[in-house]
């Protein structure tokens, strides 16, 4: 073995790493220089039959070598790698992708959803109630005198003499302040009945959201002020509203809450009957007979209450035109949202 | 209600303020005008036309062309009235105008050939009526050109007003025109009476007896002789007909009229027709066939309060009066009848015999008993004035039980506290003076009031602070933009709810809300189903006892509708009838449930794919990963039950220790034929209750592991009837506390491997938290689970 013919090795090397320019080129020159068989691996075997004193030197030539070499291939290597392209003549990238199935929450519970998140951010807790319910809860306690003419407000779907469909969420107030002292801070969502005509825009089952605040100072100004809050919440700014007086046997005074129709802006259309006005809610103060029946002090306490459709909110904000889709849950419908 | 603005301008004067102005406040002070025409837009560009010839159409046998003059130039118009003649005033709309019927503009047509300028016009065009048999020819001294709207008086604002239930007083015009007095600070002007009577008094010629003083507190009458029954006047015809109403006699037309002007029914009796000139109200004491007015024949149950003469029943009281008393073309006395009646009575029979009457809906309201004796002296005079006759002397008015008007306090800071600011005292007094609310006393804080008998919705405080507010004006009430909230406790009971949506979704379920009004025979697949009373239908006629049975038929619709690859979840109450008659809460059962169903394919056809039908794993997987996302995954266990029943052909159930809430499975054959579905359905539906009270766990964070885990793999052949759980629990078992899990990770049958056989392997995790497992101790433990697995199911080890 002759320094000379390890240096000729690595110039050779040199210049073949120097050519290769694809990774099957350096493949030649990994097996013709680093394989079992290759040129370096063989130099170490011919060290065996250098003279003892001169073996430290040419193993520390070898092992130098060996180093730079496999050192310059790597370099070598990564830089082949990184500029090399990938392969892609062979896969079509055109193809669709692999679908996974994704469910959808209804529409209605969205709305729901959507409703309860804004009035928990003003402090509201969540109730639910039964929607089988009593003449009591439904009617009575909420100040429906038995054959009194506001009862036929709501057509009322009958099981026996004394339980009926509840025909709105509001029954849940009183089970809440039987149970509760002031102050109550709560809306309650749920399914309602009522027996009414079935057409594209009534049908016998749909969904409200009531909502009660009770406390020894709770003002009409008051409710105004939170129902704003949550109208511009739920519907965005930029909209007019009004507060018109209306009749629920549950509150005095009573109102009902308009909102520019944004159908057409308020110019009139046949959304909002030419009036320009939506009304998407009704309301107004507990009754003082309400509280009677539950025993709160009606001089110490005063309470708002205010209830609203979420078919109707839902139909006008989707542009649903007919509440009976809702309800006959067609999958092309169910998975638009 | 329809109310006619120029008839309500005969009580306030309403000059200076625009239709737009009057709707608008109407409606913000609690009268909500729904709607609204004003005939002046409605007819305008409509006009008197002359006819001034007629000839045949050339091309057309029954068309005509007319020569039609509007008061300047003479127009040719096609016709097809058989009706129209020369010389004839004729409703004429010209080029431009727009005929109200279907909301159409003229314009100029060639109608078979022949040039139309405009069109003569029917009553029905108009909306007048429906007729259409012919024009409408008005009278001979109308010039050509005149408006319509003037010519036939259709000038008047028509308003039709939404009225609460609580507003009986607003039921009439006199009661509108008071809230405009109100509202508009104006003066309200109640006709005067103006009569002669005759010589001879009224209890000579009639009497009243009241037998049923609770529900006829007062009944007032007067009596009008020798009167002639015919057409009323135009100018009470007109009234009548602007609000809808059909004229019919002048005596009728008066009633109505009054019934309209003042709110206070009225009914008029044949007096020779009332046997013993005798009017007696007493309740029923037996049912009674008895036929009204509309020539109906009704079954009257015990009870009803009657009016009666002296031998028989001739009217319903309150409701509608009886034929064999009606006032007839050759009717010449009459009683006229004005009471006051108990709302509840008539609203009791009103709605058991479903009658309801422009009567008995004001009495069931309430009307107002201070006014029965005005309203019949003032019919008595407008019926003698235009139907001849005289007035007898005096009244007849019972009245035993006295309405008193009500008195009670306003506190000013009361209505600061509830409104949130203060109307100030001098306009809540004057406020109070136009609804007619006197003023007994002012206290300085407070105003002592008595409110009129008109009003009986005003029963406390609360009521007028609302008279106050609204007449005010609720837009002057501010909308606070600083609430305090308390820091009371927060709930949401429907927190689970939302938390099992978003993990259902995430799991690729549609969600649905369905109407758990269904039919009988689908209710009674799950249990004993509640009925509704009064159905509006037999297909929603009775309650759901299961998610299952009211999505099932949903499933049908929309495989039929090509949807056939379906995986929904619904959240909802179901019901089920524990006692025949339900008279408290534990006589039936209300209970929350979730429901999963899946049917048709897991995965269709694909490029990467075959097709994939939904099995009975794939609902277990899925509600296994539903059960891990909501937490309670390793507190449940299952159980299985392959005996087919009644809803099932197979099914299993998930249980929390004993206590088993959720059953699922194949949907039966004979089920799903019920509702005509012929794919396999499976579906899983669970108590949501019971889901609730476990899911208050909370996931604690668990150290991540930090040493290598080993795995090792075996399979094994066992006997067919040996399954899958009980080998796995016992290799879990048999393993020293390394062992952390065991999967099965391939399953077949085969009878090149033997009959009666079937291989599972398994494949086994290995580790420690605390250090790094040697292979030693691995292969050691799994070597001799190996030894155990085939002593224990005499199973053969596979490979190797």
């Amino acid at each position: 073995m002759q320094r000379s013919e390890i240096e000729r090795i690595k110039s050779d090397f040199d210049q073949e790493i120097e050519k290769a320019s694809t990774s099957g080129e350096l493949e030649q020159v990994r097996i013709k220089f680093l394989s079992r068989n290759g040129i370096v691996t063989k130099l170490f075997d011919e060290l065996k039959s250098v003279p003892g004193e001169d073996k430290p030197v040419f193993g520390k030539l070898l092992n130098n070598l060996r180093t730079e070499v496999t050192e310059s291939f790597n370099n070598k290597k990564l830089i082949i790698e990184s500029n090399q392209l990938p392969d892609s003549s062979s896969i079509d990238l055109t193809l669709p992708g692999k679908g996974i199935k994704i469910g959808s929450r209804h529409i209605l519970t969205q709305t729901l959803f959507e409703i309860k998140s804004i009035f928990k951010g003003l402090g509201f807790s969540v109730y639910d109630g039964p929607e089988l319910e009593s003449d009591y809860y439904n009617f009575e306690a909420l100040n429906f005198p038995p054959d009194h003419p506001a009862r036929d407000m709501q057509d009322t779907f009958f099981v026996s003499d004394k339980f009926l469909l509840r025909t709105h969420t509001t029954p849940v107030q009183i089970r809440i302040m039987e149970k509760e002292q002031p102050p109550i801070r709560a809306i309650m969502p749920g399914r309602v009945y009522r027996n009414e005509a079935i057409s594209s825009r009534s049908y016998c089952m749909f969904h409200q959201v009531d909502g009660i605040y009770v406390d020894t100072d709770v003002s009409f100004a008051e409710l105004k002020g939170t129902l704003v809050s949550f109208a511009e919440q739920f519907y965005g700014e930029g909209f007019k509203y009004r507060f018109r007086p209306s009749f629920f046997p549950f509150t005095e005074p009573s109102a009902e809450m308009d909102i520019t129709c944004y159908i057409c802006k308020g110019k009139g259309c046949r959304v909002c009957k030419h009036s320009g006005w939506l009304e998407i809610l009704g309301c107004g103060m507990v009754d003082p007979n309400v509280f009677k029946y539950v025993n709160y002090d009606a001089e110490k306490y005063t309470g708002y209450a205010f209830g609203m459709g979420i078919e109707r909110i839902a139909m006008l904000k989707y542009g649903i035109d007919d509440i009976r889709i809702f309800f006959e849950n067609d999958l092309r419908f169910l998975k638009q949202f | 209600m329809k109310i006619s603005l120029n008839w309500i301008k005969d009580y306030v004067i309403l000059d200076g303020i625009s239709t737009e102005e009057i709707v608008d406040k109407l409606t913000m002070s609690g009268l909500e005008v729904e709607d609204f025409i004003d005939q002046n837009k409605k007819y305008s560009g409509i006009i008197v036309g002359l006819v001034k010839d007629v000839q045949k159409h050339p091309n057309a046998d029954k068309l005509t062309v007319c020569s039609v003059y509007d008061g300047k130039n003479d127009l040719n118009v096609v016709c097809g009235a058989p009706n129209v003649e020369k010389g004839q005033n004729v409703i004429f709309a010209p080029i431009g105008s727009i005929i109200p019927k279907g909301n159409m503009e003229m314009k100029k047509v060639k109608i078979r050939g022949v040039e139309s300028n405009g069109m003569i016009c029917a009553e029905d065009e108009l909306e007048l009526s429906d007729d259409h048999s012919g024009i409408m020819v008005l009278a001979d001294d109308l010039s050509a050109g005149t408006l319509i709207s003037e010519a036939l008086k259709l000038n008047d604002v028509l308003l039709e007003i939404a009225i609460t239930p609580n507003r009986p007083d607003a039921l009439s015009h006199i009661g509108v025109a008071r809230d405009l007095a109100a509202i508009f600070n104006r003066d309200l002007r109640i006709s005067k009476l103006d009569f002669q009577e005759s010589q001879q008094d009224i209890k000579q010629l009639a009497s009243v007896e009241i037998e049923d003083k609770l529900n006829c507190p007062r009944y007032s009458a007067k009596v009008v002789t020798g009167i002639t029954i015919k057409e009323s006047p135009e100018w009470l015809q007109n009234k009548l007909t602007k609000i809808g109403l059909r004229p019919i006699n002048n005596v009728v037309d008066v009633t109505n009229f009054i019934l309209h002007e003042l709110g206070q029914p009225l009914h008029a009796f044949d007096l020779d027709q009332l046997s013993g000139k005798r009017i007696i109200v007493k309740s029923l004491s037996e049912d009674l066939k008895f036929t009204t007015l509309d020539s109906k024949e009704r079954i009257l149950p015990k009870g009803t309060m009657m009016i009666c003469d002296g031998k028989r029943e001739v009217a319903i009281a309150g409701v509608m009066g009886g034929e064999n008393s009606e006032v007839t073309a050759s009717t010449k006395n009459i009683l006229i009848e004005s009471a006051y009646f108990n709302p509840t009575s008539i609203r009791r029979t009103s709605k058991k015999l479903q009658l309801s009457s422009d009567s008995s809906y004001r009495f069931e309201r309430g009307t107002d008993p201070s006014n029965t004796v005005f309203a019949a002296q003032r019919a008595a005079q407008l019926i003698a004035s235009i139907a001849g006759g005289e007035i007898a002397k005096g009244v007849i008015d019972e009245y035993p039980v006295k309405i008193k008007q009500k008195e009670m306090t306003f506190r000013l800071a009361r209505m600061k506290k509830l409104l949130g600011y203060e109307v100030p005292k001098a306009d809540v007094i004057k406020i109070f003076q136009k609804l007619g609310i006197n003023l007994l006393k002012d206290m300085g804080e407070s105003l002592e009031v008595i409110v009129p008998t008109h009003r009986p919705d005003i029963e406390r405080e609360a009521d007028l602070i609302e008279e106050v507010a609204r007449i005010a004006g609720y837009e002057k009430i501010p909308a606070i933009e600083k609430v305090s909230i308390t820091l009371h406790k927060r709930k949401d009971d429907f927190d689970l709810e939302d938390k099992i949506r978003e993990s259902a979704v995430a799991l690729g379920f549609n969600e649905m809300v369905n109407n758990p009004l269904i039919q009988e025979s689908d209710s009674r697949v799950t249990g004993n189903p509640i009925q509704i009373a009064n159905p509006q239908s037999q297909d929603m006629a009775y309650l759901r006892t299961s998610l299952l049975v009211s999505v099932l038929p949903i499933i049908s619709n929309n495989i039929k509708k090509g949807e056939k690859d379906i995986a929904v979840f619904e959240i909802g109450n179901v019901f089920e009838k524990l006692k025949d008659d339900l008279n408290s809460f534990s006589d039936f059962e209300e209970k929350k449930k979730l429901l999963f169903i899946i049917t048709g394919k897991k995965q269709s056809r694909q490029w990467y794919s075959a097709e994939l039908d939904y099995d009975i794993f794939d609902l277990k997987g899925l509600i296994n990963s539903f059960f891990s996302k909501i937490s309670l995954d390793n507190v449940l266990n299952d159980s299985y039950n392959s005996i087919q029943n009644k809803i099932y052909d197979y099914q299993f159930t998930v249980n929390f220790k004993d206590l088993m809430f959720g059953v699922g499975g194949r949907v039966s054959k004979n089920v799903l034929k019920m509702f005509d579905i012929n794919q396999p359905v499976f579906s899983f539906e669970c108590d949501l209750k019971i889901l609730g009270d476990l899911s208050g766990k909370k996931r604690t964070f668990k150290e991540l592991l930090k040493y290598p885990k080993v795995y090792r793999d075996f399979a094994f052949l066992f006997d067919k009837s040996i399954n899958y759980t009980t080998v796995k629990e016992f290799i879990l078992r048999g393993g020293t506390d390394i062992l952390k899990s065991v999967e099965l990770f391939d399953l077949f049958e085969s009878k090149e491997i033997a009959e009666d056989k079937k291989s599972m392997a398994f494949n086994l995790e290995y580790y420690d938290y605390n250090r790094t497992l040697t292979d030693e101790e691995v292969d050691k433990d799994f070597q001799s689970l190996i030894t155990k697995v085939t002593e224990k199911f005499n199973a053969i080890l596979r490979g190797k």
